[in-house]
């Protein structure tokens, strides 16, 4: 049956029966039949070895079929590929790196603290694979490091130009901001203009804002500079230290690593 | 004596442009011409030539007739059609807006891809999809349809299959009942705009169908649905059947060569 797959399927083409393949992404189910409703490469994700499901057909809307450069045969990902372990070697899964997904977790500077809510623009989208699974620590410091140098000139106050517009707005509201004690949330408290902060997508909202929550222990400020204008260090979950006047200030600070 | 079909076409068996009845016109495509749409594709069936770009699907306009609750079973197709003024023979001067014709295909397309796409995918959002009649020789509505088939599929909308449009006629005007004995009309397939002009035709769009029965899968050859049918002449209706015939015929020659310029596009190389 799989001899039969096309690389390349059409709208309308037919991939397989019901009774071998799942119908996934780019595909629907016509009497009982798989077709494909979009123009891609075919991807085939086998079942996993344990359950008795059925491989899934997929049409990717990638312009070249993940894992290979060509296209001449139905893509076939490994049945116990796991991302960590194949962290070294591209994967197979497509990545949308560059838009914020619901639940991805992005880095994000803050533009404007009103009383409601916060305005922020994501500077960074992380990698999917450490938001789904809690955060692994490894991980998150690799991630860490790469960004390291757009966060640095992302804190910056000397950066905080005009780009802003072009990034992807998001909005903080009061009760995103954290888990417990909602009603008593006081943003100024929380947030200040020039923040970075970390937070997951809850929706991609309409067209002018995503929106983003901190009500996790591991979200909320991650580098904060102080009124004086230093950089600040937390000392609690909800407080931030000047590291050179003592000063300190109130943050919804993320737990450190 | 004058130049047209119904006299010349007897004695020749040959159209004005040189075809014979059952011969499509040049079909040139190309899928992804502008980069600053979601899908966008450029056809020219003989000497039609159209622009078709797709955006979306995004959240519709706030404060739109169709927003709101309209659009929160699946997306809304919005479709704008525009004839350029040099389209024709002679050139239009239009202050603006749409006129007859241009209106009503765009009707057309809307209600073909309105009930075609899979728009229960995309709640509260709108598809919308510009054409651009850059010149105009017959079989507008039918090379509208391919294009904008084209360009949704460059956008990645699902659909359940391409969607192709075709023309046919009748090479006289067939107006009275057809006598299966002597038969002296001949349909004609993919009319250009001097044939449409005097002769009864009709646009038909259709679909892959859906396969019946379960040893469907065996067999390649893939049923047809007809999915869109626009007839504005008159004619009688014994030659209906024929001409149907004919424009479905041609439908699936046309979806070989879509199939063909999707298949041989930069996007999926």
């Amino acid at each position: 049956m799989a001899s039969t797959l096309p690389a390349l399927a059409i709208p309308g083409q037919r991939l397989g029966p019901v009774t071998s393949y799942s119908a996934g992404p780019g595909t629907h189910v016509q009497q009982s039949n798989v077709y494909a409703s979009i123009a891609g490469p075919v991807v085939v994700e086998p079942a996993q070895p344990g359950s008795k499901g059925k491989a899934t057909l997929s049409v990717s809307r990638s312009i070249r079929a993940p894992g290979t450069g060509n296209a001449s045969k139905p893509v076939t990902t490994a049945p116990g590929a796991k991302p960590a372990a194949t962290s070294a070697t591209p994967k197979p899964k497509v990545k949308y790196n560059t838009l914020p997904a619901v639940d991805s977790v992005v880095l994000a500077r803050v533009t404007r603290v009103q009383k409601r809510q916060a305005t922020v623009s994501i500077l960074v989208v992380l990698d999917e694979s450490g938001s789904t699974q809690g955060v692994n620590p490894s991980q998150t410091t690799s991630d860490n490091d790469n960004i390291e140098a757009i966060l640095s000139s992302a804190a910056n106050p000397e950066n905080h130009s005009s780009s802003d517009e072009l990034r992807f707005q998001a909005l903080i509201r009061k009760e995103d901001v954290r888990a417990v004690e909602k009603d008593r949330v006081v943003m100024d408290e929380m947030f200040r203009v020039g923040d970075i902060v970390r937070g997951t997508v809850i929706s991609l909202g309409d067209q002018s804002f995503y929106y983003l929550t901190t009500a996790r222990n591991d979200l909320g400020v991650v580098m904060a500079r102080s009124e004086a204008g230093n950089m600040m260090f937390p000392v609690s979950w909800k407080e931030m230290r000047d590291s050179v006047t003592g000063q300190a200030e109130m943050r919804k600070v993320a737990r450190p690593f | 004596m004058p130049l047209d079909t119904s006299t010349t076409y007897p004695l020749t068996k040959l159209r004005l442009d040189g075809r014979r009845w059952n011969e499509l016109r040049l079909l040139q495509a190309q899928i992804s011409t502008n980069p600053a749409s979601s899908g966008s594709s450029y056809l020219a069936m003989g000497n039609t030539t159209i622009m078709c770009s797709v955006h979306g699907p995004a959240e519709g306009r706030r404060g739109d007739a169709t927003g709101g609750a309209a659009g929160s079973s699946g997306a809304v197709v919005e479709v704008d059609v525009n004839v350029a003024g040099f389209a024709g023979v002679d050139r239009k001067r239009r202050a603006g807006g749409s006129d007859k014709q241009s209106s009503r295909i765009a009707t057309t397309l809307r209600a073909a891809f309105q009930s075609h796409l899979h728009t229960y995918l995309y709640p509260h959002s709108t598809i919308s999809i510009h054409v651009s009649v850059l010149s105009a020789d017959g079989s507008l509505l039918a090379a509208a349809i391919n294009a904008c088939t084209l360009a949704l599929v460059d956008a990645g909308i699902p659909m359940p299959g391409l969607l192709c449009g075709c023309t046919a006629g009748m090479s006289g005007s067939a107006s009275t009942p057809r006598d299966p004995r002597n038969d002296e009309l001949d349909p004609l397939l993919d009319l250009s705009l001097p044939e449409e002009q005097e002769l009864p035709f009709l646009t038909v769009g259709t679909t892959t169908s859906v396969p019946v029965g379960e040893n469907a899968m065996d067999d390649d050859e893939e049923d047809m649905k007809v999915s869109m049918l626009n007839m504005d002449s008159k004619v009688h209706c014994t030659y209906v059947e024929t001409m149907l015939a004919v424009g479905i015929d041609g439908c699936n020659q046309i979806r070989e060569i879509l199939e063909g310029v999707i298949k041989g596009s930069n996007k999926l190389r």
